[in-house]
């Protein structure tokens, strides 16, 4: 009898969770549209529009994943509070993806079909865009990512998949622009993490334009991430003679303060050089004033003059209480407006429409650079800011277009 | 007397075609249900079961190592990377392979097998690998055996990175056709359980439970105590090796790091909060720990469009849940016992 008792509770249980699938979703997806139900009466006409934001907020990529999702917010904001688009309100819809492939799919699959969103921005790592992109390709549904800067994904993914950033391919060649003709350096070593596909594909396009320019690469070297000892690769650089006149480390933020650190305190004094990996605030917090003559290539400058760049920070600190904390923030907030731009060109939320209006985006104003999309390409050409990092300060130098 | 005896044979027939019978109604039960999902449920709902059936496969398939046999296995990455990399190989279209894999062996890059058999040859490749590792690593017991397993993972991990005319290293493969689907989801986790059962069920189960038990004991009344250990270190990583293939089929992509220890945790959580030792308490651990933090979500996205930003609530939910099940029922939602469904005989 209690067996009995057991497998009807058991049943009932199961019948529930079928039943009722959709049922714990709609009850939090309501509750949204009933605390915004004031603002959808001022709002001038029709429905808000749907944008999803796709962030790993959590785990892994939350440290330029959270900034991100914040700029991203913040446009959104300034749209509303400007009039929306086309007199219809922005309504962002943020889900975690948990930086976890499995979440980030779930997350895009309910973007779509649940809240129908009619088009998507988010995520800095390639890894996550590769498994999310195609699920908005094959849904019809435009996906910009914020700084995911695989140079291929357009083409692995399809024609409804944008980059808002430029590709590795034109930061590496901007870094080694800049070190073999500003710094004067014609040797280099390079130390390459094997676990990210950031990583090796910076390395592979520095190389390659180094080698361009006629510079040596006098050693390659390896790591994994998530290492914390590098005596080793130390000491192979320490064995060369002659010493290579700059160290270009392609790394993820997390080992980029101490590979900094335990390479000048083995006494090797050279320019560190590297991409976007290193724009992050752990060079000067873990390496402290040996944070010295360090340059790396990235999206934009926080302090750069121009006045879209500091009414951004001052929006940022305004909203936020704090200075935007990298540039993936600046990203997230260009990635909104790449988007609210298209669909107000476009003069509709259709989805086909609003992927037509991104194709042809030309010299849209952005804190991150202008962005252009090539006849056919949807990566843009866009400048590359060189940043300094010395005695634990980071500086604007200057902004190259590769 | 007579007539006692006849009703006794007559429940015996019966009982052979009662059971064969029972078998067909819940294919004909878990297909019919299935169809329905297929027919009302949106893609969303549609991934969230696929995950589901995913998961059944790996928890109840871990239960076999980790429950019956008593060894705390963790090498459950290892094995569905393996299972993953080898059926998306063989799987992806020539001519992307010939685009994207440019230092593969000349027979591999020429061909392209459909699913199912990917999937089986995915699993075989687990399995061969758990018997290469099992031989040596099963002389380990309890937390060495957990510690060796785990090396296991690293080693699969570092190889996928480093290997990189097969498996790209760190780039991982992507536009991996997206065949998975509940169909395939459920159809394996419905032969996981079944063969699962049987095992267990078997002269070789009651070997199992018994070296769990005590494996001195065992031995000494001639149970072969590697070769019974091996047989579910090995059944178990096949359907680790399928889970993979199922996972990469799903998700499209797969990378070294999408086999992270995250992924075995998650697995043993279901098991342990679903009670050790009982299929059904896998079943539902499975269920219930992927519903769950997909739920919570629901209630983050929720809380965070009302301007209460909450994410990472549902990993604190879901660790807390689990501290919880362990001060407060240790052995499980389950415990060891297994929910009969009706019409099944006790065997």
């Amino acid at each position: 009898m209690r067996r009995t008792w057991a497998f009807l509770s058991l049943l009932l249980a199961v019948s529930l969770v079928l039943a009722g699938c959709p049922a714990p979703v709609m009850t939090p997806a309501a509750a949204p549209a009933a605390t915004e139900a004031p603002a959808q009466e001022t709002a001038p006409a029709g429905e808000p529009i749907k944008i999803g934001a796709l962030y790993g907020v959590t785990g892994g990529m939350s440290s330029i994943d959270g900034p991100g999702l914040n700029g991203f917010k913040l446009a959104a904001k300034q749209i509303n509070e400007a009039g929306g688009i086309n007199g219809r309100m922005v309504e962002v819809i943020a889900i975690d993806g948990k930086s976890d492939q499995t979440a980030t799919t779930s997350a895009t699959t309910e973007l779509i079909e649940v809240h129908k969103v009619v088009a998507i921005g988010g995520l800095n790592d390639s890894t996550f865009a590769l498994a999310a992109g195609p699920i908005a390709q094959a849904a019809g549904i435009p996906f910009v990512t914020a700084g995911a800067t695989l140079p291929t994904l357009p083409e692995q993914i399809g024609d409804y998949f944008f980059m808002a950033p430029f590709g590795d391919d034109a930061q590496a060649y901007a870094i080694a622009d800049y070190a073999f003709n500003e710094l004067g350096a014609r040797s280099a070593y390079m130390l390459v993490d094997q676990a990210y596909d950031f990583t090796t594909a910076l390395a592979r396009f520095f190389k390659e334009r180094w080698e361009a320019n006629g510079g040596t690469i006098v050693l390659e070297d390896t790591y994994n991430s998530g290492d914390t000892d590098f005596s080793a690769q130390i000491a192979r650089v320490k064995a060369l003679d002659p010493q290579p006149d700059v160290l270009f480390i392609s790394a993820i933020p997390n080992e980029a303060g101490i590979t900094t650190k335990q390479f000048r305190e083995a006494g090797l004094t050279q320019p560190i050089i590297s991409g976007d990996g290193f724009d992050t605030p752990l060079i000067a917090e873990v390496a402290g004033e040996l944070a010295d003559d360090v340059y790396y290539s990235t999206h934009a400058s926080l302090d750069n003059e121009a006045e879209i760049v500091q009414s951004f920070v001052a929006a940022y600190e305004a909203e936020y209480g704090r200075r935007p904390e990298n540039a993936f923030a600046a990203l997230g907030y260009d990635t909104m407006n790449l988007i609210a731009d298209a669909i107000r060109r476009a003069g509709s939320t259709e989805p086909a429409a609003i992927r037509d209006a991104l194709a042809a985006t030309q010299g849209f104003q952005g804190v991150t650079g202008v962005i252009s999309y090539p006849e056919g390409q949807r990566k843009p050409i866009k400048s590359v800011t060189i940043i300094r990092v010395q005695d634990g300060v980071y500086s604007f130098v200057t902004e190259i277009q590769p | 007397m007579s007539r006692a005896m006849e009703g006794v044979r007559r429940v015996n027939i019966n009982g052979a075609t009662r059971n064969l019978l029972v078998g067909c109604a819940y294919v004909a039960l878990l297909a019919t249900l299935l169809w329905l999902a297929q027919s009302t449920l949106n893609n969303y709902y549609l991934r969230i079961l696929a995950v589901i059936g995913i998961n059944i496969i790996l928890t109840v398939s871990l239960n076999l190592t980790n429950g019956f046999a008593g060894d705390f296995s963790l090498g459950i990455a290892a094995f569905m990377s393996i299972g993953a990399y080898t059926a998306a190989l063989l799987s992806l279209p020539v001519a992307m392979k010939t685009a994207s894999f440019p230092g593969l062996p000349a027979w591999l890059q020429t061909t392209s097998i459909p699913f199912l058999p990917a999937t089986i040859v995915g699993g075989a490749m687990a399995a061969a690998a758990a018997v290469v590792v099992g031989v040596p690593v099963l002389r380990l017991r309890g937390h060495y055996l957990a510690v060796a397993t785990l090396g296991l993972m690293v080693i699969v991990r570092v190889i996928a990175n480093n290997w990189q005319d097969v498996t790209r290293g760190a780039r991982g493969i992507n536009g991996i056709p997206p065949l998975s689907n509940i169909w395939w989801a459920f159809g394996w986790a419905a032969l996981t359980i079944y063969v699962v059962w049987m095992v267990v069920h078997s002269p070789y189960g009651r070997a199992m439970i018994a070296i769990r038990e005590d494996w001195l004991a065992a031995q000494a009344r001639g149970v072969n105590v590697l070769r019974t250990r091996l047989l579910a270190f090995v059944l178990s990583a096949f359907f680790a090796g399928v889970a993979g293939s199922l996972y990469a089929h799903l998700i499209t992509a797969i990378t070294p790091s999408s086999f992270s220890f995250v992924i075995t945790f998650n697995i043993v959580v279901m098991l342990v909060v679903g009670g050790m030792g009982s299929i059904t308490g896998s079943v539902i651990g499975a269920v219930l720990l992927t519903l769950l933090p997909e739920g919570l979500r629901q209630v983050e996205t929720a809380l965070a469009a009302g301007g209460t930003p909450l994410y990472g609530l549902s990993q604190i939910v879901i660790a807390l849940l689990a501290a919880l099940v362990m001060i407060f029922r240790r052995q499980g939602l389950l415990g060891g016992r297994e929910i009969r469904l009706p019409g099944m005989t006790e065997r």
